[in-house]
């Protein structure tokens, strides 16, 4: 990933240098930044496109499912998914209810002004599976949805079938041969490197870290936490 | 390197708004100056763009800016030719629309025309700078799946005729007023015209040329269009490929004078879907999805939102290399020559009602 996103600097002239220090993380200008990788994936900008442009109106909930391999941090994945209500609604998020079982954890959390998000999330599949996920906005107008209809997972772009059944989901034709997910994370590092808003990612870090921390409060406490 | 200086003309095409972007984005490239074809394109570029100078002719444009070193022809099929030759007297490079002209000696002359002068011409073929068409190509090539024996594809979109009314216009998409067949009151220029693409696919990833081709048009599904809307076609390769490809504006859509949201009634408005059965598998591609889905304004209508659209950037790239590095486009106009020769098979073919040996 770090090749592919030398070539975005060196061709889009970004004279920032950027490490990446793992999927999550990279280092600018001597700082450990978030890079929030998931904000830069297609589906969730189109998402939050058709939530905040007009498409939709009067959001009512918006309904996340996220199944991972075993062993995944649930509270990582749930960091994940409650910056995209976040992101995708443009609403800040102000109380969760959160109850876990073994390998799962389900969380509603309120946003600023009543709207509901439901988070699904579990770590059950065989190592090496793709996560499996739905995002899903209701609105007194409209739904938006990165599941067509009547499916209940996401399409790919190519499959072959032949000695080996194989699928393949192509994004991107600068970054081509890398997955949507690692696409992302070049993305976001490069957005990083070029626009330099260092404090608001940190900013968006020290909220979601918090509202991770409200999420184990509940677990332990059984009630509906506040921020 | 030095940027490119380019600029646009006409910007009747259906692909103009396309250019946006990555012209004014893309930093190998000095985005200089428009010409405009007509009031209603200028009003819409101005709305659309800031800050680039907008002329209401193509001499006009090229004379207060000399510097510009390659024009992208934004404009409809009729034009092509008048636009090349100005180009050419000038040393300008040029990045042709995906159909250069039906005519083939107008076509021979654009060969002359730019082989004489030592310019590059590329065809907008974007489908050569889609990651899945990419992907596609690379399986074929580890013979994932053997040699090919049958190339089906989709190439369907809704009919741009509304907000582009030069493709409702056999003079102007066909470049000639020529009926489809005796006694059938519609003309050549519809959607066959507006979808080479897989035409121009099938011979790369076959390797091999058209051998014979068959087609067919069906009842138009908008009754008031005086061209092709709904064809279908098959064929075989010289390899011993088969195909079969449906290249129609089988998309109804609202008949809107600028794209936008609502544009679509049927959910996706667009779609290039491929399937090459070879003797060790078969391989299955969605060229523009997965994506979201939405079912809000400004109809309430189911539909497909997409996620990626840009195949411009490749492209730009490549046109940018080739005029900087001396090259020949993959998608050049001696390449693309055998493509709309085919195409006009089927138009032949569909006049005759007989398959059409190439």
């Amino acid at each position: 990933m770090q090749k592919n996103l030398d070539f975005l600097l060196e061709k889009y002239a970004v004279d920032t240098p950027i490490t990446l220090i793992d999927r999550d993380t990279a280092t600018v200008k001597g700082r450990t930044l978030p890079l929030l990788s998931h904000r830069w994936q297609r589906r969730f900008v189109e998402l939050r496109n058709l939530t905040q442009g007009g498409t939709l109106s009067g959001v009512s909930v918006m309904r996340v499912a996220r199944i991972l391999p075993r062993g995944t941090d649930l509270y990582r994945a749930l960091y994940r998914e409650l910056d995209l209500c976040r992101f995708i609604l443009g609403r800040e998020i102000t109380a969760i209810m959160a109850v876990d079982a073994p390998g799962v954890l389900n969380v509603m959390a309120t946003a600023e002004d009543g709207v509901v998000c439901t988070l699904e999330l579990a770590a059950t599949l065989a190592e090496g599976e793709t996560p499996k996920d739905k995002h899903e906005i209701i609105a007194a107008h409209g739904i938006a949805c990165d599941v067509v209809v009547d499916a209940q997972l996401q399409q790919d772009s190519i499959y072959v079938f032949g000695q080996e059944n194989d699928t393949y989901t192509d994004v991107d034709f600068e970054l081509f041969g890398l997955p949507a997910e690692d696409i992302a994370v070049v993305r976001a590092a490069f957005s990083l490197a070029r626009d330099e808003d260092f404090d608001a990612r940190v900013a968006e870090d020290k909220q979601l870290t918090a509202l991770v921390d409200l999420a184990r409060r509940s677990v332990q406490s059984g009630e509906r936490e506040v921020l | 390197m030095k940027p490119l200086k380019i600029a646009m003309m006409s910007m009747t095409h259906g692909h103009t708004r396309k250019y946006y972007q990555v012209l004014k984005e893309n930093p190998k490239l000095d985005w200089v100056a428009v010409s405009t074809a007509n009031e209603t394109v200028k009003e819409i570029f101005r709305n659309s763009v800031e800050g680039i100078p907008c002329y209401d002719s193509d001499e006009a444009m090229l004379d207060a800016h000399p510097e510009i070193e390659a024009v992208v022809l934004a404009s409809e099929n009729s034009e092509h030719i008048r636009q090349m030759r100005l180009c050419a007297a000038r040393g300008i490079h040029v990045l042709s629309m995906k159909v250069p002209t039906f005519d083939m000696d107008e076509y021979d002359e654009m060969i002359r025309l730019m082989e004489d002068a030592g310019l590059v011409c590329q065809i907008e073929l974007e489908m050569h700078y889609n990651p899945v068409i990419a992907r596609m190509k690379q399986l074929v090539a580890d013979g994932r799946i053997g040699k090919i024996n049958a190339f089906n594809a989709t190439n369907i979109t809704l009919s741009p005729v509304w907000a582009f009314p030069w493709q409702g216009v056999p003079e102007k998409s066909y470049g000639k007023r020529v009926p489809l067949k005796e006694g059938d009151p519609r003309f050549r220029g519809g959607a066959l015209c507006d979808h080479p693409h897989i035409f121009d696919m099938i011979r790369h990833m076959t390797g091999s040329e058209f051998d014979q081709v068959y087609a067919q048009v069906a009842p138009n599904i908008r009754p008031d269009l005086e061209e092709e809307d709904m064809l279908s076609v098959i064929g075989r390769m010289k390899d011993g490929t088969v195909f079969s490809l449906d290249p129609s504006w089988s998309k109804m859509e609202n008949r809107l004078p600028v794209p936008g949201p609502g544009w679509e009634v049927f959910p996706k408005r667009m779609e290039v879907n491929i399937t090459l059965h070879g003797d060790k598998g078969t391989v299955m591609a969605d060229c523009f999805g997965p994506n979201v889905y939405h079912s809000g304004l400004p109809n309430d209508r189911y539909t497909v939102q997409y996620t990626y659209f840009d195949e411009w950037v490749g492209l730009i790239d490549e046109f940018v290399d080739n005029i900087r590095g001396g090259k020949t486009p993959l998608i050049n106009l001696r390449w693309h020559r055998e493509t709309v020769r085919v195409m006009n098979a089927c138009y032949e073919s569909i006049a005759t009602g007989r398959p059409v040996k190439l």
